[in-house]
């Protein structure tokens, strides 16, 4: 037994209640008890929580040790510069919180949409008296009082109805309203019709209902506290720059504390060990990593705006590169959601019935499409109809009498009208609703008893009209005396003349078949969830190509009766299509993919798609359609609904995860040449050839603009055609790390130690000789290092375009972008090398042309010499 | 294994809500009930009616579906007078709902329900009511954690309370996500987590299997109050079973208490149970 299934008595018994409602001191006690009927955002974590939280992790707390021993080195060691190192570590650790927090920032205002639906103020009877009260004070076990356009404000019982209809769009979806009553029903709560719902609204009609659960606790509250609380979770880039961060953390470490020991047993003093442990994990991390990657995300965000998506978080760009599975929608998103009338089907060849409905008649009067300045507002589906109608037999003059709205489980509506001078009963509704209540058909102008072969060829009928993947709907009449009173749908609509069926066509969008066929060749399966029947969702998969050999066919009560894992077994199917579905069911399929493995996006547009959207791994939102609530659980929303425009933003997130490991692989190169002069200087008794300074001029300084170049190459020509990349794949693949660290970076090096001792040659330098830190000889040799590494840099950016693919057959201007980092680069290198302030903060000293064009030749190397390895990739292993 | 349960009702609704669990239990038991209301000195004349009315709609309830039924009224300290009927009388378990306001209490500290808890020779199950239209549960969520001593008597509670509303069970259980240094998280399938069962919830299960109880199993890695919330909401669960805290004042500061955080969030009512028979 359930609340729904009780008798009015029962109910006021069992909520401890009465026809007069609470006494206000029993009220407060339950106010006390359940506490204020209102929706609250479980779960939300403060920004600042979140911005702190990038201070903490591993990578940060390494460099906050950095910063703190430079930062006291400098109270122990006056005058070395510590004290500036150690606020450049932590103006690092500042720009990667930032940067980081930046691209995970989501303003988070789904449940604050929510609220919105609920009232504020709520008629309800206590100790007998009708009292106008705040909505929040409605406790469980009070009589509260609807009437029309007023919304709902705590799931209640109701005791009382006078033609109450209520719209439950925010809990089904559904835009039709409802008749309720009072009678006990024993099937699902969310299906009953004594019920009234919180956050749904009386459209017409009044009713007393008694309360039974308020606040979070209501069927509303639970689309919030889902919405507040699911979160799909780490975004596949994050997962991967833990990672990173954690493998460089260690590595980094690890070498420090090596060389310091190494350095220890040479015989190098604990001073210079110490600045040398900082130095190399310094030169070991890539400071500009995060800050870039979150400037390539939004460059994405930008380029996705344009196609028509409108991405809010900026890990979504990449994650979307990485989606397994779509779950899409019909109408709307496959097909246009602009029906219009297909086929008519009619028993009765006669042209003309005089003083009697005809199909379009009823098509056009049990029809609640208005005309307004010219246009036709209402439903889709009845406005498909309301024209065919016109077309056909024009305007009638007829006068509606009463009205039997759609409910779901009639499926069908009725008008009684006055036409001709009589009162007829005009139906529509699903055929099998349809043929249910009629008794007789018409033929050839007359009323003859409908029998069994007729109903079956009715019913074949249906099936091919369904085969074609229209949507159908059956037509019937009765004649009623003028003075009868019909009170109930059920008394109206039954012994009905059938009349025929309409099949109504909703094309599919021109696009979507070859944005279905470019995510079969990109491995990416999809699943359509439609409230349409089954041969209708099938007619337009087969129609748009989404099924090619027989799918697996789910409804919506079969849904209902199986278990987690014969779903699971359902959904690792290649095929699937679940039909007559609501949207609350989403979150239950989207739950069972995330579980097996599958990274997956779910397209929603009512407020109970809510939950699923922040599930998904990318929740998509309708930009045109959708509700505020959805569009602001999801992490893109379709400015076009279109379903092309998904397939598109996928594309663009794949060539987005392909750019960023084009930059990684440009960024880790140049660690090589930051880290391999420390080791010579250890080990080697030189005078250290790089600054820390240095380093960070070229990780947060000259290699950031043409990074992001890189960021914003053109897609390769094959990234559709490649099934989506594994969950087991890593960004910081041990291929691109060979490149980086045993190819690239070691010509790096060599250019850059080239560099120093060229100069320190060339005023006469000998061998073990230390410098001051402030002579002359000693700056021009560092800037000179510095300046191979920019240098050889300047090539590697054309080298790491593609991993295999010719610079040439790229074409060297096709991304202008590397251009202006590159002029970037260079400017700011002659600012560090010739302006004074430049001076000052690096530590440089100008430096001659001649040095320059010295460092060329290592530019052209390393640029050969990858062309050479793309070469033999392409031709021999491959 | 129960017998005689107890059924401590008072002014407040919530108390009622609780004490019809505890006629369900006792049918499925088919044990003795026992109705007590303990008047703290000084409460006012209509919460004493409104209590008395409470027992007594109890009382009709219980005697219309055939169970042996007593009441008790008293008065004085509830704890130590419930305290002294369980020890009269021989009560097995002890039915008491919790309140909002001892709720918003941290560890719900000093409260009547948890000093009960604590001082009651038997099993206690802890009642917290915010749903009061979910009268007769169908689905019951039972989250258990890797270790859970008293198994038998767990799995008895469960299997009767099920029994007695005809309920089917969902055990749930949310281990620490699967985590490598240098791999970060590690994605385990279900039924790759099925493999990592632990031990004493396959025991539990055994047990639901021997009573006969519709059950399914769900494995969900992550936060635990989270997890189970999230479950029970997503599920429409009518009612959550679940075990007493063990965890201490310093771990619950430093690690959460997933009962605190479920007390607080619960999306349907919740039954803490605090086993007090040890496994034979």
């Amino acid at each position: 037994m359930k609340i729904h299934s009780l008798t009015k008595e029962e109910v006021f018994q069992t909520l401890v209640t009465s026809e007069n409602g609470l006494t206000e001191e029993e009220a407060k006690k339950r106010f006390t008890e359940f506490g204020p009927n209102e929706i609250e955002e479980l779960g939300k974590t403060p920004l600042f929580i979140k911005f702190i939280k990038q201070f903490t992790h591993f990578l940060a707390i390494l460099l906050w040790i950095g910063a703190c021993l430079a930062i006291l080195s400098e109270s122990l060691h006056p005058g070395e510069g510590m004290l500036t190192l150690g606020l450049a570590i932590t103006g690092v650790i500042f720009i990667n919180a930032i940067f980081t927090f930046i691209q995970e920032y989501r303003a988070e205002k789904a449940v604050e949409k929510l609220k919105l639906l609920l009232p504020f103020h709520v008629k309800v009877v206590r100790e007998g008296k009708v009292k106008e009260i705040p909505a929040r004070e409605v406790v469980p076990g009070d009589l509260i009082l609807l009437s029309e356009g007023d919304k709902v404000p705590a799931d209640s019982r109701l005791i009382e109805t006078k033609f109450l209809m209520v719209n439950n769009a925010p809990l089904t979806g559904e835009s039709e309203s409802v008749p309720l009553d009072t009678s006990p029903y024993t099937g699902d709560l969310i299906q009953s019709k004594n019920i009234l719902f919180a956050g749904t609204t009386v459209v017409s009609g009044s009713g007393k209902g008694i309360v039974f659960a308020t606040g979070m606790r209501t069927e509303f509250g639970r689309i919030a506290q889902l919405t507040g609380t699911v979160s799909s979770g780490l975004s596949p880039l994050q997962k991967e720059i833990i990672k990173i961060t954690r493998v460089i953390a260690v590595l980094a470490t690890a070498t420090g504390a090596i060389f310091f020991l190494i350095g220890h047993f040479i015989g190098r003093t604990f001073w210079e060990n110490f600045l040398f442990a900082i130095g190399i994990i310094v030169a070991n991390v890539p400071e500009g990593l995060l800050p870039t990657v979150t400037l390539s995300l939004a460059m994405g965000s930008q380029r996705m705006a344009k196609r028509k998506a409108l991405i809010k978080t900026l890990t979504s760009v990449e994650t979307l590169g990485a989606v397994s599975v779509i779950c899409t929608d019909k109408t709307g998103t496959l097909t246009q959601n602009k029906m219009s009338v297909k086929r008519v089907i009619s028993l009765d060849e006669s042209k003309k019935i005089e003083n009697q409905p005809s199909i379009f008649t009823v098509a056009l009067l049990c029809n609640n499409t208005k005309e307004i300045e010219g246009d036709l507002k209402g439903d889709p589906t009845e406005i498909a109809l309301y024209k065919a109608a016109i077309d056909s037999i024009g305007h009638l003059d007829s006068e509606r009498v009463k009205e039997f709205p759609f409910d779901f489980d009639r499926k069908r509506m009725s008008t009684i009208n006055n036409l001709y001078g009589k009162n007829f009963i005009l139906t529509k509704g699903a055929p099998e609703s349809i043929l249910s209540v009629c008794s007789h058909f018409l033929i050839n102008s007359e009323i003859t008893s409908l029998d069994t072969s007729i109903r079956e060829r009715v019913s074949l009928f249906n099936h091919s009209l369904m085969d074609e993947g229209l949507r159908v709907l059956a037509f019937a009449f009765k004649e009623i005396k003028s003075s009868e009173e019909i009170i109930v749908a059920e008394d109206a609509e039954k012994d009905m003349v059938f009349l025929g069926l309409i099949g109504l066509e909703d094309p599919p969008r021109p696009e979507v078949p070859e944005a279905i066929k470019k995510c079969r060749e990109a491995g990416i399966r999809i699943i359509m969830i439609t409230g349409d029947g089954s041969r209708t969702a099938l007619a337009i998969a087969n129609e748009i190509g989404l099924v090619k050999g027989e799918p697996v066919i789910i409804e919506g009560n079969e849904f209902l009766k199986m278990s987690d894992d014969e779903l699971r077994d359902i959904l690792s199917k290649e095929e699937v299509i679940f039909s007559r579905m609501t949207p609350k069911y989403k979150l239950r399929v989207v739950n069972i993919l995330k579980e097996e493995g599958e990274r997956v996006a779910v397209t929603g547009d009512g407020v109970n798609d809510a939950p699923a959207l922040k599930r998904a791994d990318i929740g998509i939102a309708m930009g045109i359609s959708g509700t505020d609530v959805a569009k602001e659980a999801a992490d893109m929303i379709l400015l076009d609904d279109n379903f092309a425009t998904i397939v598109n933003a996928i594309e663009e997130g794949r060539t987005v995860y392909e750019n960023i490991r084009k930059f990684i692989s440009y960024i880790f190169s140049s660690n090589i040449p930051e880290i391999v002069p420390y080791l010579a200087y250890v080990l080697f008794r030189i005078p250290l050839p790089l600054t820390i300074m240095q380093i960070l001029a070229v990780d947060l300084g000259t290699d950031m603009l043409p990074a992001l170049a890189l960021g914003a190459e053109k897609p390769s020509s094959g990234i559709m055609k490649t099934p989506p990349r594994s969950p087991k794949e890593r960004l910081l693949t041990f291929p691109l790390l060979i490149r980086a660290y045993l190819f690239l970076g070691p010509i790096e090096a060599t250019a850059g130690l080239f560099g120093f001792f060229y100069v320190l040659n060339l005023y006469g330098w000998q061998w073990g000789q230390m410098l001051e830190s402030s002579n002359i000889i000693y700056l021009q040799a560092t800037t000179a290092c510095l300046t191979a590494i920019i240098v050889t840099q300047v090539a590697n950016v054309f080298a790491c375009r593609s991993f295999k693919e010719s610079i040439f057959s790229l074409g060297i201007f096709s991304n202008r972008l590397i251009f202006i980092g590159l002029t970037f680069e260079i400017l700011l290198q002659f600012f560090i090398v010739y302006h004074p302030l430049g001076n000052k903060i690096f530590s440089t000293y100008p430096i001659s042309l001649n040095i320059w064009l010295i460092l060329l030749p290592f530019a052209f190397l390393l640029f050969f010499a990858e062309e050479m390895r793309k070469l033999i990739y392409r031709k021999v292993l491959k | 294994m129960y017998s005689k349960i107890l059924a401590a009702v008072n002014e407040h609704l919530n108390s009622e809500i609780s004490a019809r669990y505890a006629i369900y239990l006792a049918k499925a038991c088919g044990a003795k009930l026992y109705i007590c209301f303990i008047a703290e000195t000084g409460i006012s004349r209509s919460s004493f009616d409104k209590a008395e009315n409470a027992m007594k709609r109890i009382f009709i309830k219980a005697e219309e579906m055939g169970i042996k039924t007593e009441s008790i009224t008293g008065t004085g300290e509830p704890v130590s007078e419930i305290n002294k009927i369980v020890k009269h009388e021989g009560i097995d378990i002890v039915f008491t709902a919790t309140r909002r306001e001892d709720i918003e209490k941290r560890f719900y500290a000093g409260t009547i329900a948890r000093t009960l808890s604590l001082r009651v020779p038997c099993s206690v199950a802890l009642v917290r009511i915010v749903h009061i239209g979910k009268l007769y549960p169908k689905h019951i969520l039972v989250p258990l954690k890797a270790k859970i001593n008293n198994v038998k008597e767990r799995a008895y509670f469960t299997a009767k309370m099920a029994e007695g509303f005809n309920s089917k069970v969902f055990v749930f259980h949310s281990p620490k996500p699967f985590t490598k240094f240098f791999q970060g998280e590690i994605h385990l399938t279900p039924f790759e987590w099925t493999k990592r069962l632990p031990k004493d919830i396959l025991n539990f299960i055994e047990y639901l299997k021997k009573y006969g109880i519709a059950h399914e199993g769900k494995l969900a890695p992550g936060a635990i109050g989270k997890s189970i919330t999230i479950e029970a909401a997503s599920k429409r669960h009518d009612l959550i079973i679940m075990g007493a805290s063990e965890r201490n004042l310093l771990n619950s500061l430093l690690l959460g208490n997933p009962v605190e955080e479920l007390l607080k969030n619960t999306p349907c009512n919740l039954i803490i149970f605090k086993p007090g028979h040890e496994d034979s």
